[in-house]
């Protein structure tokens, strides 16, 4: 990892222009450091993760894309304070003042986002002590015995969600309900809460992905229209386009609101809203038309272009994650754990339900029952079932 | 020092692999088109973590192909043929659940199917004894000769350029450069005279008449990919040549005789011819023509395939004739007659392909080829 030497005065220059614009944030500390190492910390999420295989399959991913220039990473920022930011030493000079910008565009959101300021800022740290935990539990237990304990982990933790305080609902999402229920040795609850708490931190980044992402564009534009020549900014403004849908979509519902409701307003929208929020209240069906995002049905190939369809899908997506949205039952309370899919029109795919509910008994260690597909799947001891 | 934890996760991850694969490597080598895009692809998702996913085509969200949509995701061609993309990286952060399907390249594929085959069959290891008389040299050799075969360091560009110009003409009627390495270089080699023992041309004929069921594929397979390994060991240049008949018998790439599909009647003959028209002008040191059939050539066909067999025996220095027989049943047709003739002359072996077991019987009476040929070599160079 490498210091910033070059970069050093024009960081100062755009933290001024940063601050002089209204924002406010925590120190930035930039590292110089190569593709392979963004890879690594993208990969894995955080740089001194625990590590596990299903990280070196994406990590395998990311390089074979760089490597084939088909995708790059151009730059990565952590929510911890101070800010950890990797500039890439194979960007040319320009492309890395477009990161310095954008960062901090993150580092205002993460200091000023009503999510993010309840976030855990010290997950640095965090995810060090949860790697050592896991090195000694690995000796204590065995590798092979940590490492299927933490595949089913994995597993069960997307059903985490980071904004839900009501121990009502939190009961429902499958994680949460193990974590109280399931009867698992110390070590055990040990890792499960460490795997939780990762997975909350990755969640909110989920969750905040589309405003996070543009509001660090659209502070980006801000601030290079002020730095860069006409010319230079031409060029950029094109790239600007070009980039993921996230930032796209993010980016272009913050320019709208500048241009109709003004700059406060934006900063507004910034501290309050989610991704949810963020689409619910501010995508238009001109917006939508502009974006060319609509909802395709691959069986019919037909393009829809309806706001309140691409509104759902886009919000469902935060929300699940993609995933199907599969609760526990409020009625199983004795030993058997019942799930339940609760969009029951949709089918899921057999193959993954019996290595799925396999995952979820490895931490129940009783009868696990799946409602789905019109049946009621049930892994026990003698293996899958159904009714 | 560093610890590159991001490569200390993908040994892991490809350790996993390895296992997988060697665990479903029968299903996987039964798949009908075995190479796609120079690709071995999987349907295997196992290097996902198990999360539940939808099982049916849905509708999903997607933006126009110009609106700058990237990342991970679908794509599919929308009404009138316009690119659809559906909207990729909407999560961000954490990678979970994300589809990554095993894709392997062929030769690795290769490596890792004759490494489990090996380890299953128990195989002995090929040891080719120093051949007399050989001195070794520092010296670099002199490239002064051109082969389809070579190291990619000493391609000839010019030649490689003009031969892609001329498939291009052949096959798509323009005249562009548009290299494709497997079929058009040219490498620039030791004269043939210096290394010809070290060179053998294969040529690999397939009976793709009547069905080939999966088992069929599996055998056929198995046993080109066990011959490989000792081919390679013996010979560090191997020409391959493939060709697949039923009525009529055609030349294939590599690639395509890996994905072929059944059909038509069969004519061994011509798959006899055909391998013997291929030897034209080859200038290999060995040369091999392994057949692989059920043997139940149309009966108009019969004579006329024993006159082509009696002339691949002629032509080849060794005619492997693999029976095809998943089913274990007695051994009738041509396959027959191709038994008995190997058992009185040289230059011919018949395997009855019907498991694994099999295979190692017909690889321990191939290598004892080698050991025939060592033996004449070793007579030859004795004073007398």
């Amino acid at each position: 990892m490498g210091m910033v030497g070059e970069y050093q005065s024009v960081i100062q220059e755009v933290e001024r222009l940063a601050r002089a614009r209204g924002l406010a944030f925590d120190p930035v500390i930039f590292q110089m450091t190569n593709s392979d190492e963004i890879a690594e910390v993208a990969s894995m999420g955080l740089p001194n993760r625990f590590i596990h295989w299903y990280w070196g399959g994406t990590y395998k991913e990311l390089v074979t894309q760089q490597n084939k220039e088909v995708f790059s990473i151009l730059e990565l920022v952590l929510n911890t304070v101070p800010s950890h930011a990797f500039l890439r030493s194979s960007n040319t000079y320009l492309q890395n003042v477009l990161v310095i910008a954008h960062v901090f565009g993150h580092a205002d959101f993460f200091a000023n986002n009503h999510w993010y300021r309840k976030s855990n800022k010290n997950m640095l740290n965090e995810a060090e002590r949860h790697a050592r935990l896991i090195r000694t539990y690995e000796q204590q237990y065995g590798k092979e015995r940590v490492e299927k304990l933490l595949d089913a982990l994995l597993t069960v933790s997307t059903s985490v969600n980071a904004f839900e305080r009501n121990p009502q609902e939190r009961r429902k999402r499958l994680i949460y309900s193990l974590e109280e229920r399931a009867p698992l040795e110390d070590f055990e609850r040990a890792l499960l809460e460490a795997i939780r708490e990762e997975a909350e931190y990755f969640d909110l980044i989920q969750r905040t992905h589309i405003i996070n992402e543009g509001w660090a564009t659209f502070v980006e534009a801000e601030l290079l229209t002020r730095l860069l020549t006409a010319r230079e900014w031409a060029s950029i403004s094109v790239q600007l386009c070009n980039r993921p849908a996230p930032y796209t979509i993010g980016y272009t519902l913050f320019k709208h609101v500048r241009d109709h409701e003004g700059f406060d307003r934006a900063l507004e929208i910034r501290r309050f809203y989610e991704d949810v929020s963020l689409i619910d209240l501010t995508l238009t069906e001109e917006l939508v038309r502009r974006l060319d995002i609509f909802v395709y049905d691959p069986k019919e190939k037909q393009k829809s272009y309806d706001l309140q369809k691409v509104k759902d899908m886009l919000i469902a997506q935060k929300l699940y994650k993609g995933e199907p949205r599969v609760e526990v039952d409020p009625s199983s309370q004795g030993r058997d754990l019942l799930l339940a899919h609760m969009d029951e029109d949709r089918k899921l795919e057999p193959k993954r339900i019996g290595l799925f509910l396999k995952a979820v008994h490895t931490l129940w260690r009783n009868p696990v029952k799946l409602r789905a597909n019109g049946k009621v799947y049930t892994f026990d001891r003698r293996g899958l079932s159904s009714t | 020092m560093k610890i590159h934890r991001g490569r200390i996760a993908q040994y892991k991850h490809d350790q996993l692999l390895r296992e997988y694969l060697k665990q479903n490597l029968n299903d996987l080598i039964q798949q009908k088109e075995l190479i796609v895009d120079g690709k071995v692809k999987t349907q295997i998702a196992t290097l996902d973590l198990p999360t539940l996913k939808f099982g049916e085509e849905a509708q999903f969200l997607a933006q126009g192909a110009g609106g700058g949509a990237s990342g991970g995701g679908a794509s599919g061609s929308g009404p009138g043929g316009e690119q659809v993309q559906a909207l990729g990286g909407l999560l961000g952060g954490d990678h979970h659940g994300k589809e990554l399907h095993v894709e392997l390249d062929f030769d690795e594929f290769v490596k890792l199917a004759q490494e489990v085959l090996l380890d299953e069959l128990r195989l002995p290891a090929f040891h080719e004894p120093a051949r007399s008389g050989e001195v070794e040299s520092q010296d670099t050799p002199e490239l002064d000769d051109l082969d389809r075969i070579g190291l990619r360091a000493d391609l000839n560009l010019e030649e490689t350029m003009v031969q892609s110009l001329l498939r291009n003409a052949r096959e798509r009627g323009v005249l562009d450069y548009d290299v494709d390495v497997q079929q058009d270089a040219w490498y620039f080699i030791e004269d043939p005279t210096t290394f010809q023992n070290n060179r053998s041309v294969e040529i690999y004929v397939l009976d793709i008449s009547g069905s080939m069921r999966g088992e069929y594929l599996a055998l056929v397979r198995k046993t080109i990919f066990i011959l490989w390994h000792y081919l390679e060991r013996r010979y560090p240049t191997n020409l391959r040549r493939y060709v697949v008949f039923q009525d009529v018998a055609e030349e294939k790439t590599r690639d395509e005789f890996f994905c072929v599909e059944s059909s038509g009647g069969t004519h061994i003959s011509t798959g006899f011819e055909k391998a013997v028209e291929l030897l034209e002008g080859v200038t290999e040191y060995d040369k091999f023509l392994f057949m692989f059939t059920d043997g139940e050539t149309s009966s108009g066909d019969f004579d006329l395939a024993k006159k082509k067999f009696e002339e691949a025996v002629a032509a080849f220095d060794l005619v492997s004739y693999g029976h095809v027989n998943p089913g274990g049943r007695g051994i009738g047709g041509f396959s027959e007659y191709v038994q008995e003739a190997a058992k009185s002359r040289g230059g011919a072996v018949f395997a009855n392909l019907v498991d694994l077991e099999t295979i190692r019987s017909a690889m321990k009476e191939f290598l004892a080829f080698f050991d025939g040929r060592t033996a004449r070599r070793h007579a030859g160079a004795l004073p007398r």
